[in-house]
């Protein structure tokens, strides 16, 4: 099946790096380094998380993934493309094919039951990405032309790159796309039980907090909603691990550098790749937050480098 | 699929008495079996199920079973193989669904073959009210990624028909072999899609006739090649290569 490529603009953005750098290394990072620091870490009493290897209070990590997304937004698709060698687009379309958004053509015109139109919500929807193949496979394949996105980000950098793009989209100005700046794990502006789906594209690694973050999905979902989530995951095949942690950790913030003349943020995308949970982990994270699995529970693509995760809001 | 583990789990241990050899180690019995899905699964596609003589084993009976479940169209993610999954719980239900009028074991001894005969003709004609969409269904079963699931579910309803029949002590026969049962029970489904007579009295002679020459297996062989050539879903192969004789 074929995107539409009107919103594929990544040839045309500009280079111009939307905020300054934040002075911050992370860097340095050799594993051994990030685990003396963890261990030291833990003895103290203050709260810290990850970023990246590094181990940061939770109160700056906000901050500082901030910081690396304000300082890609406008690379951030053309560095997509060439770290993952073009497959996260295959990897988009195969999360929004098997969510199947919008309303089923044949059975939104039985009398048995009236649907209303579908809310979604793409969480660190930055660029758009995912909102417009929702939209699009909505309208296309399921002919229904009322179902809407809302895209939201914590990054207001991110946000008007995604704005920017949706000028090329026949959503543009409509109704159907709206854009929200808010961190994950505080949603307090979208009302309880108000989603029908809820989606995260390459985004839930960065959050401080993921459980919170699980549960704040849990709340805005309607009884029967879903959660899905597609992500970076852990290769079950050691062999091709090893082969795509050389590629990883060895070229991607090489062509960051290169691209976006920034290594330091690809570094940490690396590191925070190499942090997330395993894929059994974090389908046992979203059963805590309340949400039904699916059998099995999770898919591999590409035999784990990425996964997508589902779950379902009991009623 | 969802929840329906093989019976091991649900093993009687006293099944297996001492002096005789365990033999049906795949089977248990219906009271200890945990339920096949969870709660959720059940309501939605046991809904689900009541939509196919209208919308077939498809997309758009999940979503109404959702929707009558009081789910959304979304919540189908639920089931990521989708429409299989209905034709999933049907076979499974159906399977279960034998074991609660079976003919009683003491006087069966004799009676095997007509047990059998019993078993999978009820069996068969717990598919009426969809067999007007069975080939749909057939279709999804032969297709690759489902193939695995198929045979398991179909050796294990083969299994079924032996154990309540009260086989459990024949050895020599040549019906203890579940695969030669799987392909019989198997080709007279395939051969009720396109019964047009009443009440189905063409498959039960159908299912009659292949019982009765078990032995021959070139009969068979006609059978089964007639059904996979049919699906071209490549059931010879698939049994084949599980080692099954045919
Ligand atoms: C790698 S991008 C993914 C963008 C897009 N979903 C995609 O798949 O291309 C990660 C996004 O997560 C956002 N993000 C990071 N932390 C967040 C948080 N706590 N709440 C919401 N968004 C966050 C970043 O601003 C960034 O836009």
């Amino acid at each position: 099946m074929s995107t539409p490529t009107f919103w594929r603009t990544s040839a045309h953005l500009s280079r111009r790096l939307i905020a300054a750098k934040q002075p911050y290394r992370c860097l340095s990072c050799s594993v051994r380094l990030a685990q003396e620091l963890a261990q030291e870490q833990a003895k103290q009493d203050a709260k810290t998380t990850h970023f990246g290897f590094e181990h940061v209070p939770e109160s700056e990590k906000e901050s500082r993934v901030g910081a690396v997304f304000s300082s890609v937004a406008s690379s951030y698709d053309t560095m997509n493309d060439l770290m993952s060698l073009y497959i996260h687009r295959l990897w988009k379309d195969r999360f929004v094919r098997s969510l199947n958004p919008g309303l089923h053509p044949t059975t939104s015109s039985l009398p048995s039951s009236k649907p209303t139109p579908q809310t979604i919500l793409d969480i660190a929807g930055g660029t758009g990405d995912i909102a417009f193949r929702m939209l699009s496979h909505a309208s296309t394949i399921n002919n229904d032309h009322t179902s809407r996105v809302i895209v939201s980000d914590i990054n207001p950098a991110m946000l008007s790159e995604g704005k920017k793009r949706s000028l090329e989209t026949p959503w543009a100005g409509s109704e159907r796309l709206s854009w929200v700046e808010a961190n994950a794990e505080k949603l307090h502006m979208i009302e309880d039980e108000s989603i029908d789906l809820y989606t995260v594209a390459f985004g839930i690694r960065n959050f401080t907090n993921k459980q919170a973050a699980l549960s704040e999905a849990f709340r805005v979902l309607k009884p029967g909603g879903v959660f899905a989530c597609l992500e970076f995951s852990k290769v079950n095949n050691a062999v091709l691990n090893g082969a795509y942690k050389r590629w990883s950790f060895g070229a991607i913030p090489l062509i960051g550098q290169l691209v976006a003349g920034d290594r330091e943020s690809y570094q940490y995308l690396v590191e925070s790749i190499e942090k997330f949970p395993s894929q059994r982990e974090f389908a046992g994270m979203i059963e805590r937050a309340g949400f039904m699995l699916p059998e099995p529970p999770w898919e591999d693509l590409m035999g784990g480098i990425a996964a997508i995760h589902k779950g379902v809001k009991p009623v | 699929m969802v929840n329906s583990k093989p019976c091991h789990a649900a093993l009687k241990p006293s099944s297996c008495v001492r002096s005789k050899p365990c033999r049906r180690l795949y089977h248990s019995y219906e009271h200890e079996r945990p339920p096949p899905f969870a709660p959720t699964e059940s309501r939605i596609l046991s809904a689900a199920l009541s939509h196919v003589p209208t919308h077939g084993f498809a997309t758009a009976a999940l979503i109404q079973g959702a929707r009558d479940a009081g789910y959304l169209d979304v919540s189908t993610n639920l089931f990521p193989t989708g429409p299989f999954s209905i034709v999933n719980y049907h076979l499974v239900t159906q399977r279960l669904a034998l074991a609660k009028d079976a003919p009683s074991t003491n006087d069966t001894a004799n009676n095997i073959s007509e047990n059998i005969r019993t078993l999978a003709l009820r069996r068969l004609h717990a598919n009426k009210p969809i067999i007007h969409r069975w080939q749909e269904a057939l279709a999804l079963l032969t297709t690759p990624a489902h193939l695995p699931t198929s045979l398991r579910e179909l050796a294990l309803l083969s299994d079924e028909f032996l154990f309540l029949a009260g086989s459990t002590d024949v050895t020599s026969t040549w019906y203890t072999n579940r695969a030669g049962l799987a392909v019989i029970y198997a080709s007279a489904e395939l051969y009720m899609t396109t019964d047009m007579s009443k009440d189905f009295v063409e498959t039960e002679e159908f299912l009659t006739r292949r019982l009765a020459e078990g032995e021959k297996v070139k009969g068979l062989v006609g059978g089964v090649g007639a059904w996979a050539g049919m699906q071209a879903g490549g059931l010879v192969d698939g049994l084949r290569s599980k080692g099954i004789w045919i």
